[in-house]
């Protein structure tokens, strides 16, 4: 295989084998001797005063090692941490115990675990644990909850506001004043319920002759998770080791430490045996953080040629009942640095309003604010113009930044790397055939039927993060990753990696990446990750952050390698290195071509040592921290035709094509299959998904019955393709391509729609556009 | 929830309400009554075992009737709670004569329900509760024909 081609090939993902035929180990796949199985008792109240747990019952039954109230293990785990604590914002971080202590804050809050020597034992006796509670008033939506008089889920958080944010960029109220249109419109981004296949669970064994506590658990990130648990449990990081290896999906959703993996840790310790604890989908629905939860107010200033300049956000953002790990900076930092999108907005002023609400916590979910942002600027810009009567075509170019103005640093603060939005906009509409469609929407309309046409024009924010912006914006920790290459005696080679993928198919790119680099064969490069034993340090896979940074990271340290066996092929050669040429993992004389040592070679030759060039070290192995200098910026089209059935509401999607530029791309293949399942997760929030809650705060969407998934028949045919403009920010001139389908797809669906009614007057419909909800909208305009 | 019907039971009104506040008929025809015991005047507390969709499970609780107009109508208070969650609940039942040897029951309620049962099987509610009490009514019409 000719090494030049290993970047760019579509080589089929390793990892499969082991996942498609059972032979993964998950984290409920792994078995040690003498597990004991937790089982959680959760409140079935929104929000209710734990006046007794009575445990006597349930400790008495068969099986049964140990009961725990919340009160029982106040001292032995510290509150789940929040560990993004967003300056200048009022910020307040009410106290979340890992099982409610005095009151219950939400539905499937832990109350109390039982601890029993099998699943079944454990859950008949959490059955059996008598909790009295007292019923609160509850309250479920953002806006009600900051309203005076609403019900108080903290004494120390007035109004239930946990911050007040604020971004500002230019001067909006000027634009405001001399705006020649002005456009207002409330978005409501709904609550969504992630869905990995694989539900949160973890395995904790202590051994109390070592003092040392293994952990399996699944997360995104299991270095963060391994300081986050020293923390909270008081055990040495030198003594805890989390593997996080096999991982069925994240999306965001496993970023956070979460009370139970944190319970099982502390109650292994407690009892000296390893404690098992997966959660069943039931409990995956009320207690894995949900995503988006926006109530959006937006103000658009522009002329009336269609030049925007202004735009105003005020957000009311649903936390739920607790600030989980990461949530306050997703609608803050994720959301408010993007509502520029691709165009030159010069007065932008947002504010953000972080509530607490008696619901599940919500914390990052695939694009994690950028979602959000993206959707409101792509729906004004089509309000826009839909009031100027333009294309949202050429209302988008009259305000794109242009390709010669990169880097372009937008109001909002962040410097864009580089982009060609019009490239990619061209490309999409001629793949979708533009001009006919518009000519056949006319004829349709004239026949009385509905096909509309939306767009994306999105670009977001990858590659989290240079450290030093991750500080200023409060996140507790850096953004930077690791990487090792080793390579073996034999000439093969592991690398170690700080990313911590759990789908993302990095095994597969980060040996192409690797073999690209050093020449060494693909298949042997064995890939290493996500566990804190065998890794320096790691910041975890999520914000499309893995590739641009831990791949950076991989690529300097092979780098590296090359460098220092480059010096000992030049020693073996009895040439300088200066004259050494590296090519396709042989190295060799200039002009004697036939005078070359292979990599493989010189890693022997390195091992052996027994004659070392002079002044170097045996070995062949190069550690790299890399912390990147900017954020990388993917951009693209996305085009979504539909035709909307008057009789029914029912959206059927025709068309969908999507043009992103993610910069260099190293496995197509993959990166197809990432924007494929992204712009099925966006197409799901615009048409399918919702979180609904009860007055009462029951969450009437707990089951995949009741939560609509989209199946196989619920997704379109779509036709992706790319432009390629590289990002100087990292060696490989990639981007990010893991959140962008998400991102781009979701307004692109409901301006399709919109534009399909707008015949009707029809200006905007809150998501999801099930087909009762387009319906009940077709009627009332057709009664007007 | 809101919860509504009628009931046509075939029998004279006086002994569809003998039957209706007698806890013995209470406890052999409401499907699924574990434990059915006098606390108070018009005071029982119950043990109901009780399947929505996949959600079964035992709720233990109270029921108290109130406002009682003999023959013609009463309050029912209902609360329960177990592993599949709590159901709260107050209904107004009336008797009607039909004047044909019949009597209409006519029910309305207002049921409030939470925990797995909320979230998993609340779209189900409606149905399963309909099912239940059409099965007690015709119950209680079994009884007073065997009684009688």
């Amino acid at each position: 295989m000719a090494v030049t081609k290993m970047f760019g090939a579509s080589v089929k993902r390793r990892e499969d084998a082991r996942m498609m035929t059972g032979r993964a180990h998950y984290t409920d796949d792994v078995r040690r001797n003498h597990t004991l199985h937790m089982g959680v008792v959760r409140s079935p109240h929104a929000h209710a005063r734990i006046t007794s747990v009575d445990t006597s019952a349930a400790a008495s039954m068969p099986g049964v090692v140990a009961v725990f109230s919340g009160a029982d293990l106040v001292d032995d785990i510290a509150p789940v941490p929040c560990a993004w604590l967003i300056p200048d914002s009022d910020l307040k971080v009410p106290e979340y115990r890992a099982i409610a202590v005095d009151k219950a804050r939400f539905v499937g809050d832990a109350v109390a675990v039982v601890i029993a020597e099998d699943r079944y034992q454990a859950e008949d006796a959490a059955d059996a644990v008598n909790v009295s509670y007292e019923p609160l008033d509850v309250v479920t939506n953002q806006e009600e909850a900051v309203k005076d008089g609403a019900p108080q889920l903290y004494d120390d958080v007035p109004n239930n506001l946990a911050f007040q944010w604020k971004l500002n960029g230019g001067d909006f109220d000027a634009a405001q004043n001399s705006a020649e249109v002005k456009i207002s419109q409330r978005f409501v981004n709904q609550r969504l319920i992630p869905n990995a296949m694989e539900a949160r669970g973890v395995l904790a064994d202590f051994n109390p002759g070592s003092g040392s506590l293994e952990v399996w658990l699944t997360s995104q990130n299991p270095h963060i998770h391994r300081l986050l648990l020293s923390a909270v449990t008081g055990i040495p990081e030198t003594d805890i080791r989390v593997d996080s290896t096999d991982v069925g999906g994240g999306f965001g959703s496993k970023i956070p430490l979460y009370g139970g993996e944190m319970v099982a840790c502390a109650i292994a310790k407690k009892l000296g045996r390893p404690i098992k604890w997966m959660e069943s989908r039931r409990e995956n629905y009320v207690t894995t953080s949900h995503g988006r939860d926006h109530i959006d107010y937006v103000d658009l200033a522009a002329t009336n040629d269609g030049v925007v300049t202004g735009l105003r956000v005020e957000a009311y953002a649903n936390h739920g009942a607790y600030l989980s790990t990461a949530a306050p900076g997703v609608p803050t930092w994720l959301f408010g640095t993007m509502l520029s999108g691709p165009y030159k907005i010069p007065n932008i002023s947002c504010t953000v309003n972080g509530v607490l609400t008696n619901t599940t916590t919500t914390d990052a979910y695939r694009g994690a604010g950028r979602p959000e942002a993206t959707y409101l600027i792509e729906r004004m810009m089509d309000l826009l113009a839909q009031e100027l009567g333009m294309d949202p075509v050429e209302i988008r170019r009259k305000n794109f930044i242009q390709p010669d103005e990169f880097p372009y640093t937008v109001a909002t603060t962040l410097q864009y790397d580089s982009g060609n939005y019009d490239g990619a906009l061209d490309k999409a509409l001629q793949m979708v055939g533009y001009e006919d469609l518009r000519k056949k929407q006319e004829q349709l309309r004239s026949e009385g039927r509905y096909l509309g046409i939306g767009f994306s024009t999105y670009v977001e924010v990858c590659g989290l993060a240079p450290s030093a912006a991750a500080g200023a914006m409060g996140f507790q920790g850096g953004l930077w990753e690791s990487a090792t290459v080793r390579v073996h005696p034999s000439g093969k080679a592991t690398v170690f990696t700080g990313a911590s993928p759990h789908g993302q198919g990095e095994e597969t790119t980060f040996a192409q990446l690797i073999s690209h680099e050093t020449g060494i064969p693909f298949h042997d490069i064995e890939v290493v990750h996500s566990d804190t034993d065998r890794i320096p340090f790691g910041w975890g896979t999520y914000g499309s952050r893995s590739t641009a940074v831990g791949g950076s990271a991989l690529v300097y340290a092979a780098r590296n390698v090359v460098e220092k066996a480059k010096r000992f092929a030049a020693h073996m050669l009895e040439s300088s290195p200066e004259d050494i040429e590296f090519n396709d993992g042989v190295f060799s004389v200039k002009g004697s071509p036939e005078r070359s040592k292979t990599i493989q070679d010189v890693a022997l030759a390195a091992h052996l040592a027994w004659d070392l060039p002079e002044g170097e070290k045996p070995g062949l192995e190069e550690n790299y921290f890399f912390d990147p200098t900017n954020f990388t910026f993917p951009f693209g089209t996305h085009i979504c035709v539909v035709e909307i059935d008057a009789e029914t509401g029912a959206v059927d999607v025709q068309k969908y094509v999507a043009v992103d530029d993610l910069g260099n791309v190293i496995n197509p293949m993959i990166v197809d299959g990432q924007v494929h399942g992204g712009i099925a997760q966006g197409l799901a929030q615009a048409l399918y998904e919702y979180a609904a809650y009860d007055d009462g705060g029951q969450l009437l969407t707990g089951s995949m019955m009741d939560y609509c998934v989209p199946k196989f028949e619920h997704i379109p045919h779509m036709d992706v393709d790319r432009t390629v403009t590289t990002t100087p920010v990292n060696p490989m001139g990639l981007k990010g391509a893991g959140e962008t389908g998400t991102i781009a797809s979701t307004p692109a669906v409901v301006n399709a729609i919109i534009d399909a009614l707008s015949p009707l007057g029809v200006k905007h419909i809150d998501m999801p556009l099930t087909s009762q909800r387009v319906w009940k909208v077709i009627e009332e305009r057709k009664g007007s | 929830m809101k919860i509504s019907g009628s009931y046509t039971v075939n029998a004279e009104r006086q002994a569809v309400w003998d039957r209706l506040l007698d806890p013995d008929s209470l406890a052999s025809c409401l499907p699924g009554v574990e434990k059915l015991e006098k606390t108070g005047e018009n005071e029982y507390d119950m043990a109901m075992n009780v399947g929505v969709g996949m959600i079964r499970g035992t709720y233990d609780g109270k029921v108290r009737v109130n406002n009682i107009n003999e023959p013609t109508d009463y309050q029912m208070y209902v609360e329960g709670s177990g592993r599949p969650g709590f159901v709260k609940g107050t209904g107004n039942i009336e008797l009607e004569d039909k004047g044909d040897g019949t009597t209409e029951i006519t029910y309305e309620g207002d049921v409030e329900v939470g925990g797995p049962v909320g979230s998993v099987a609340q779209r189900m509610l409606g149905s399963v509760s309909k099912r239940m009490v059409d099965q007690f009514f015709s119950c209680v019409e079994d009884s007073i024909k065997k009684g009688s």
